[in-house]
């Protein structure tokens, strides 16, 4: 019985808390550099941003025009803060992979070992959300204007609609990047996307229509008055 | 070339040779020398420039015959038959015109221009050979003119001639309610910002001297936005800033053949107002020492004329103005001082519709600023003005529609005071 009890309860419990023993001290070193990490890159972003301001970087940025074409892209963000930024996660992220190689459990290993593989995909992804965002922007902000200059109605529901249109597209880009269900959300794009599109259509159509006649007939009442004959310039 | 420079002209100006092509090298050897040029840029103007041209051939016949003049057609590339109108038309019989026959009849170079499609390409060809031919003065008119004289050549050359004016501005007679954007923006701020009360600085048809023409080739614009449309705004500018002396002649009415009417005004406003912020960069160190505005002397016999009347929808003017309060309100308040935003809402609920002087004023130099830091996209910026525009449109309209032109004429020159009053403001925000 005493053979027993040995052989099923003691002796894996003394091989767990003898692999606990040599794990916990690899956590704490693990803890320890993220912690480490955390407070090591706040101070990196803190002297990034002061450094780059006390050598005026902002100013030059905004006097190359840099700066204005970041904001055309709807990133109001100056330059030292972008670079403080970008900093801080760097020294996070090499931190942390620290942290978790220092574990040294062997699940963990290929886990880093896949990660650093996939690595460029998170990358590429990132970029491509990053300019789908831009792009975005832009077009929803072009849209706007232009609709307004038109005289057309509903410009910021237009501009909302080519804006999320373009969030859409890219983030099944950037999913397909990653490696996400590449055709299914694909397919659910085109499904979607369809179906806003048949949506509209159809609300325009039938729960629109008093709207629909009533900008028509204004736009006809408008074509029967003589147009504007200014000469601007 | 020693040291890689470029050559320069008799007047010290640098010389960026301009590609020509073979048979105008050969006819510019054959004229040797000239006084005149009259340069008429075109594209695609079969039906109109066979007056232009016997306007201006009239003109120097009648009145510069000892003088020799060359005419140059600039050509964009024209599909119709302009080039052939241009070589074929002479005027036979100048006894009807009380003209004596002249000897010779001007010579004429037409020629397709390089570079960028656009009129300051045509204009930049026009100036290479005024500065070939080493002449003493030249006139630019529009080859779409329907009011044309030959008057108009002898007053945009004859300051240059006797009076040693270097540019000669146009001054047509107008309904009142045309030309909006001169009117509204680039007449007024001209004024601000260059000291000169110019009335119609993008006017189109211009005189100048041999000089002004060499000074303008030496400016290395022949790549940018100037080749293509702001060359009127673009010469105007470049005379007043850099010192040269300038007048008007009167011209009466410019009528010409009719615009496209699906041209987007959207697009001609960020066009002009563009260019005349480009070139507050351009002259930064100029404009700001400038304090108030002089008269320039305005030259020719002015008379008036019936102007066909003009129909105006200021209620979709009013309509545009608010939907742009509704729908572009965040982004005027990115491109707006506070303050000219707190106004701009007091405006709309106004009765009758006003959009006062001071307010249009704060909105078009704090526009000038945002344009300047490329707060955003720089051609968003100028778009977002179009309902602005149309609002300050509607307001002029409105108070103007029973003033004469003697009237309209003092109320423009108000809202030139009120831009040159405001200057500091515009360079305590161009700076901060």
């Amino acid at each position: 019985m005493e053979a027993f009890i040995e052989k099923v309860l003691l002796n894996p419990m003394e091989k767990f808390l003898e692999t606990a023993a040599a794990f916990i001290p690899n956590m704490l070193t693990g803890l320890f550099l993220l912690i480490l990490g955390l407070v090591v890159a706040w101070f990196v972003k803190l002297f990034m941003v002061r450094f780059l301001r006390m050598i005026q970087v902002d100013n030059l940025f905004e006097k190359s025009g840099a700066q204005g074409a970041l904001r055309n892209l709807g990133i109001g963000d100056s330059l030292s803060g972008l670079i403080g930024r970008f900093s801080y996660w760097t020294v996070v992220l090499i931190f942390l992979t620290m942290a978790l190689d220092a574990l040294k459990t062997p699940a963990v290993e290929e886990f880093l070992a896949r990660f650093f593989l996939y690595l460029p995909n998170v990358f590429v992804a990132a970029f491509v959300v990053v300019i789908g965002y831009l792009v975005g922007n832009f077009l929803g902000r072009a849209t706007l204007i232009a609709s307004v200059n038109a005289n057309l109605p509903f410009g910021s529901f237009l501009a909302r609609f080519v804006k999320i249109t373009v969030y859409i597209l890219t983030a099944t880009m950037a999913l397909e990047l990653l490696g996400i269900g590449k055709d299914t959300v694909l397919v659910a794009f085109a499904i979607v996307f369809g179906g806003i599109v048949l949506a509209f259509a159809i609300a325009f159509g039938l729960g629109a229509q008093d709207a629909a006649r009533r900008y028509l007939e204004k736009k006809l009442e408008e074509k029967e008055r003589k147009p504007d004959d200014i000469e601007h310039i | 070339m020693p040291g890689g420079e470029n050559p320069r002209d008799r007047w010290g100006w640098k010389i960026d040779t301009v590609v020509l092509r073979e048979e105008v090298k050969s006819k510019l050897k054959e004229i040797g020398k000239a006084d005149l040029v009259i340069g008429i840029p075109s594209f695609n103007n079969e039906d109109t420039i066979a007056h232009v041209v016997r306007a201006a051939q009239a003109g120097v016949a009648k009145y510069f015959p000892e003088m020799t003049t060359v005419l140059v057609n600039s050509d964009g590339g024209s599909t119709d038959d302009t080039k052939n109108i241009v070589e074929n038309t002479l005027i036979d019989d100048f006894q009807p015109l009380l003209i004596p026959r002249r000897r010779d009849l001007f010579s004429k170079i037409i020629t397709p221009y390089h570079g960028i499609p656009g009129k300051g390409s045509a204009f930049r060809t026009v100036f290479e050979i005024a500065r070939q031919l080493d002449v003493k003065a030249c006139a630019v008119v529009d080859s779409d003119l329907r009011s044309i004289t030959p008057e108009w050549i002898d007053l945009l050359i004859r300051p240059v001639l006797e009076e040693e004016f270097d540019f000669i501005n146009p001054y047509y007679l107008r309904h009142k309610y045309d030309g909006t954007i001169t009117n509204s923006i680039v007449f007024p701020m001209t004024s601000a910002l260059y000291g000169k009360r110019i009335r119609q600085p993008i006017g189109g048809d211009f005189g100048f001297s041999g000089r002004m023409a060499g000074f303008y080739l030496s400016k290395d614009v022949w790549e940018t936005d100037v080749a293509r449309f702001g060359i009127d705004i673009w010469m105007t500018t470049t005379a007043v800033a850099n010192g040269f002396k300038v007048c008007q002649s009167f011209l009466g009415a410019k009528i010409h053949a009719a615009k496209d009417p699906g041209s987007d005004l959207s697009a001609m406003l960020t066009q002009v107002v563009g260019s005349v912020f480009q070139l507050m960069e351009e002259y930064e160190g100029t404009w700001k020492q400038v304090n108030g505005a002089a008269p320039v002397p305005l030259f020719g016999f002015q008379f008036a004329v019936g102007l066909e009347p003009v129909n105006v929808n200021t209620d979709r003017m009013i309509h545009m103005f608010g939907a742009g309060m509704q729908e572009l309100g965040e982004l005027w308040a990115r491109i707006l001082e506070p303050a000219t935003m707190d106004l701009l809402n007091s405006v709309r609920g106004s009765d009758p519709f006003n959009l006062d002087d001071e307010l249009w004023t704060r909105i078009i130099y704090d526009y000038a600023v945002a344009w300047h830091r490329r707060i955003m996209n720089r051609d968003h910026i100028m778009r977002t003005l179009t309902p602005l525009y149309l609002g300050k449109v509607a307001s002029l309209v409105l108070e103007l529609a029973e003033s004469d032109s003697g009237e309209v004429e003092r109320r423009l020159e108000s809202l030139c005071d009120v831009f040159e009053r405001y200057k500091p403001y515009l360079i305590d925000r161009w700076k901060r």
